[in-house]
């Protein structure tokens, strides 16, 4: 059983979840554990390429340890200045440090938990599911998916435009004022051109007797089935022992406004 | 006789913000089962028609339609939104905008789950269709990996997936190359004899559809019906009025129209011409110095190989025409030559220096680039500015700017329009200025990616003159094209592109001679299957 097969609706619902509740907790140990335990998860469970993983997951940790540095390098005078803590060779307040492992571990986690949401699903499959599961209306989920066909097309007009505005002898802009210009000149003719593809495609999709209504079949159904309640069950009672091993070692903290 | 299966009557459509109707009273019957041409100017209103014949007039659309289409007996105001896709399906123009999924079979399904189709039978029909067009290996691919042919195959296999009564076909080949477009015509062919469909093909080129249609309608300037009835006295009769429509009369019709008198009976295919058409083909000229040098030039985009170690000389006073199928590597090619990408390898000099060590000014004052997209090199918010911004950026006095401005606009046939913006112009009228605004520092060396695209009679032919008053003057021409009447007619050499190569380089009656051209998806001018047909008879 694979991650991948999960219904995308319940997937998302459950990761949204854990992200809220998560939200709420403050100590260095749950997210540490949990973070932990969701990329064991990802890893066992779901099918992708893993050296795509490591390079969409290193910005969030590189921006993890940016949180990490600035948050000790800021923080407020401690309450209990005599609680030290030694790593390495540097000494933090404890307080501190706790505050500052706290809130980047808890960034890791979000990240992990998105990454296992991203890396498992199929872009089309979660928006056919969202209007099948979560009663997306279909004119909106079809105009996402449509669109989403539409980004590479952007990016090559837009070099195109620069391009031949280059070749008319539009030079580098200096000034605000015609840096203003400059981006006037380049967005008009991409958003005629956006506007004009989206009616063509719009015009298509009504051709083909798209209206927009619910009244439709499917051709990749979407249902969710005992074995998709499992993944919640199984998350979030991960959570729950993980909150239960850290309550034990004394370091639960619920946010409180602490910064 | 059959019943009608469309039939408007007195249908007129006219947009807000302008004042004459863009169709005008049209009574227009088309029986089951045959096959029609609509054919007009860019400009006669034949898209808004189409979108008349699917009920896209008056529900979705803005504007305001009167009069009456039915489709099968029944106005199509009386059916429900989304019905009429059952009776009519509509193959559009531009491969890439007309698909909204991801992958061909998910493309395809996507009309049939429109219509409720339950799902033990879309597989069925997904199959079928597939088979029906050729893409039955494709059915997993992702849209965004098929060629602009294959794709065209897709949107008819959409189409034929929900089986309608009438199949029509908005200039379905002009995005594809010569070849490429007959293997879709062939198809065309095919599925008529196979389904007995209602074909309706919406054109502006007569050419390739003459063995396929019976019967035609015209549409003029004004949005009014201007002729219906049997394609082949529409033609033969009205040729001098079409020609002046823009419509692009059959080459044959043109030739004979030159010489015949008003009363002959005028030819409509190759096969009819009785008389050895006139070689207008440019003299060889002479070749002057060597302008553009490269030398193992080769470029890539993400691994993929697009351009492979291309030599190539490029002298002035040249007419050169590069061919060959889509996606061989001709605007690539185009671009690196004109200095707007940089190669991965080689190199190139201009005059025998390095491109990358001209300044960018001095460069633009030597090369000019005129893209695909008129759209893409409008900068300015009138036509004046448009055709006066490189000029005013050499400190030229005011006076004399404005003086080359309205030549240049008249050389164009652009007077008038001088304080519109470009991007309200017509079709034909934004190609002419980006080529203007393009051409006024009258550059030595001007490139050009398909200015011809999309372009009815007029436009052409205005566009070619002016480029070969040009080349006469000594300019050299670089022009990418896919119209082998162009290149017979203007090129003084033709490079034909394969697979990110050069494969052949040579003059334009050489290659004619050249057996195995269908390989770069090229077929023969019309001239010249004039000639090969006329051939046993000459030689007797």
């Amino acid at each position: 059983m694979y991650l991948n097969d999960l219904n995308p609706s319940v997937k998302a619902l459950t990761i949204a979840g854990l992200v809220f509740i998560l939200a709420f907790l403050f100590d260095p140990i749950t997210p540490f554990l949990y973070l932990i335990f969701v990329i064991g998860v990802t890893f066992l469970f779901g099918r992708f390429n893993k050296k795509h993983y490591l390079l969409y997951f290193s910005p969030f940790f590189i921006f993890a340890f940016g949180m990490l540095w600035t948050t000790l390098a800021f923080a407020d005078a401690p309450s209990n200045p005599e609680q030290i803590i030694a790593v390495l060779w540097w000494e933090f307040p404890r307080e501190d440090l706790f505050i500052a492992v706290s809130l980047s571990l808890r960034v890791l986690a979000f990240a992990v938990l998105s990454l296992l949401f991203i890396f498992t699903t199929d872009m089309v499959h979660f928006v056919l599911s969202l209007i099948q599961q979560l009663k997306l209306p279909p004119k909106l989920a079809y105009g996402v998916l449509a669109g989403y066909r539409f980004l590479p097309m952007l990016k090559t007009e837009f070099q195109q435009i620069r391009a031949a505005h280059r070749i008319r002898g539009v030079s580098q802009a200096k000034t605000i004022q015609g840096k203003v210009g400059q981006w006037k000149r380049l967005a008009i003719p991409l958003l005629a051109g956006a506007i004009r593809k989206a009616e063509r495609t719009a015009v298509a999709m009504e051709s083909k007797g798209f209206t927009g209504n619910r009244n439709r079949t499917y051709f990749h159904q979407f249902t969710v089935t005992k074995k998709d309640w499992l993944f919640p069950i199984f998350m979030f009672t991960a959570l729950g022992l993980v909150i239960l091993v850290s309550v034990k070692l004394g370091y639960f903290n619920i946010y409180d406004g602490e910064l | 006789m059959n019943e009608p299966i469309i039939m408007t009557k007195h249908l007129s459509v006219s947009y807000e913000e302008v004042e004459e109707p863009a169709l005008n009273d049209i009574n227009l019957s088309i029986e089951k089962g045959s096959t029609w041409l609509i054919l007009g100017p860019s400009g006669a209103g034949k898209s808004t028609f189409i979108h008349c014949l699917n009920g896209l007039f008056p529900r979705e659309l803005d504007g305001e339609m009167s009069g009456h289409v039915y489709v099968n007996g029944k106005d199509t105001r009386d059916y429900h939104p989304g019905e009429i896709s059952r009776h009519i399906g509509i193959v559009f123009q531009d491969p890439d905008t007309q698909f909204c999924m991801l992958t061909v079979e998910d493309e395809i399904a996507f009309g049939l789950e429109n219509l409720s189709t339950p799902l033990e039978k879309m597989e069925e029909l997904i199959t079928e269709s597939l088979k029906l067009v050729g893409l039955e290996h494709y059915r997993k691919s992702d849209i965004s990996t098929l060629s602009g042919g294959e794709k065209q195959k897709l949107a008819l296999a959409c189409v034929l997936a929900m089986k309608p009564d009438v199949l029509i076909l908005d200039e379905p080949t002009s995005n594809l190359d010569p070849c490429t477009a007959e293997i879709f015509t062939q198809i065309l062919h095919r599925l008529k004899a196979q389904l007995g469909i209602t074909l309706i093909v919406i054109e502006h080129k007569i050419e390739e559809w003459t063995e396929l249609v019976q019967h035609s309608a015209i549409l003029n300037q004004n949005g009014e019906l201007f002729y219906q009835g049997t394609l082949r006295d529409g033609v033969t009769e009205h040729a001098s009025s079409l020609k002046k429509l823009g419509v692009w009369l059959p080459y044959a019709t043109r030739e004979a129209l030159k010489t015949a008198s008003p009363l002959s009976k005028l030819p409509m295919t190759i096969d009819e011409l009785s008389f050895k058409p006139e070689i207008v083909h440019p003299s060889d000229g002479y070749r002057g110095q060597q302008l553009l040098q490269t030398d193992n030039l080769s470029w890539h985009a993400s691994k993929q190989k697009i351009l492979d170690s291309v030599h190539l000389d490029i002298f002035q006073n040249e007419f050169v025409a590069i061919v060959g199928p889509n996606g061989s590597g001709k605007t690539t090619l185009s671009l690196l030559l004109a200095g707007i990408h940089s190669p991965n390898r080689g190199s190139i000099h201009l005059k025998g220096r390095p491109l990358g060590e001209w300044r960018e000014d001095n460069l633009r004052n030597v090369i000019g680039y005129v893209f695909q997209n008129p759209e893409h090199q409008f900068i300015t918010d009138s036509v004046f500015e448009e055709v006066a911004y490189s000029l005013k950026l050499t400190n030229k006095e005011e006076n004399e700017v404005r003086e080359v401005v309205f030549q240049t606009l008249k050389e164009y046939n652009l007077e008038g329009l001088e304080n519109r913006n470009p991007f309200q112009l017509s079709q034909g009228q934004k190609r002419r200025l980006s080529v203007a605004a393009m051409t006024v520092m009258d550059q030595e060396l001007l490139i050009l990616d398909e200015p011809t695209f999309g372009q009815d009679w007029n436009t052409t032919e205005r566009l070619m003159d002016v480029l070969q008053d040009k080349n006469s003057k000594g300019k050299t021409i670089v022009m990418i094209t896919h119209d082998m009447e162009l290149v017979d007619r203007f090129a003084t050499r033709v490079l034909v592109m394969e697979k990110g190569k050069v494969k052949i380089d040579k003059k334009p009656d050489k290659l004619w001679k050249q057996g195995d051209l269908s390989r770069y998806h090229l077929n023969l001018p019309p001239r010249i299957q004039a000639e090969r047909m006329r051939l046993p008879y000459v030689s007797k």
